[in-house]
């Protein structure tokens, strides 16, 4: 068995792809936050099976914001986790729903988490190597 | 799907707030420019639109500065006779700019540049973080 398929790592890494996914999207939040009829969108945290369970995420696509009548609904390949469409905290004249302070808080949020899903990879690698008699 | 894509949208948005700059300096710099001669209109304020744009490379919404468009509304007039512009009953056009309105602008674009920054920062961060991984 590699390293890599453990449960416990396997989760971590899907974590972490979930950390890097949601960056992104809370990215292009803040980057549309004076654009005109965007809503932001952030991404549901993805099910890490309970004890060791199955840990892939299902393959959903990210819905493309349709602005306009007549607009094709895209498909990304990029991401296979779930958007969650939030409920706007307000509304601006323009139609815009971005709240910065909401992203700024969820992208600090998004990093704190990161950096504790990657300390707790460095610990089951720490973990493993100890098993393996190295001094970790 | 990895951290550059989110520095990216990022500096999309960055791009497009010092766009939306630009054009605020070019309407406070033009805020007294008026017509040399009687009949001529002066400057019209310019108004910047941001459009979300998918961005297949990122797929993702990044953001980038639409068309400028001009302000139609209704020029403000002086009374000074003596002026090279002034109409026959002794009234200048002067432009449709209102230094309040673009502070107030400039404003929330320098708030939006530094959300963008901040998001770059911590996704920088995180990237620190993936990178310490190594030395476990």
């Amino acid at each position: 068995m590699a390293i890599g398929n453990l449960p416990l790592v396997d989760a971590l890494k899907t974590k972490m792809r979930w950390n890097q996914a949601r960056q992104s999207v809370l990215s292009a939040n803040v980057a549309n936050a004076d654009t005109p009829r965007y809503r932001a969108v952030d991404l549901k945290q993805p099910s890490l099976g309970g004890a060791g369970g199955t840990l892939a995420p299902a393959p959903v696509a990210i819905r493309v914001a349709t602005t306009e009548a007549g607009h094709i609904q895209g498909r990304t390949i990029g991401s296979s986790f779930r958007t969650d469409g939030q409920k706007p905290f307000e509304t601006t004249p323009n139609g815009n729903a971005v709240n910065l302070e909401e992203e700024m808080l969820k992208a600090a949020d998004n990093q704190i988490d990161f950096q504790m899903v990657t300390s707790l990879y460095q610990r089951s690698i720490g973990i493993i190597k100890t098993a393996i008699g190295k001094k970790a | 799907m990895d951290f550059n894509q989110s520095l990216k949208i990022a500096a999309s948005g960055l791009k497009a707030q010092s766009g939306r700059m630009r054009v605020i300096a070019e309407n406070l710099a033009n805020a007294e420019s008026t017509a040399r001669a009687p009949g001529q209109d002066p400057y019209r304020r310019k108004v910047v639109t941001f459009a979300s744009k998918f961005d297949r490379e990122l797929q993702a919404q990044t953001v980038q500065v639409g068309k400028v468009e001009r302000d139609r509304t209704d020029f403000k007039s002086r009374y000074e006779p003596g002026h090279p512009a002034a109409d026959a009953s002794g009234y200048v056009k002067y432009p449709n700019v209102d230094t309040l309105v673009e502070t107030a602008d400039m404003r929330e674009a320098q708030r939006s540049y530094e959300a963008n920054l901040n998001v770059v920062t911590a996704t920088r961060r995180m990237i620190l973080k993936t990178l310490e991984i190594l030395r476990a």
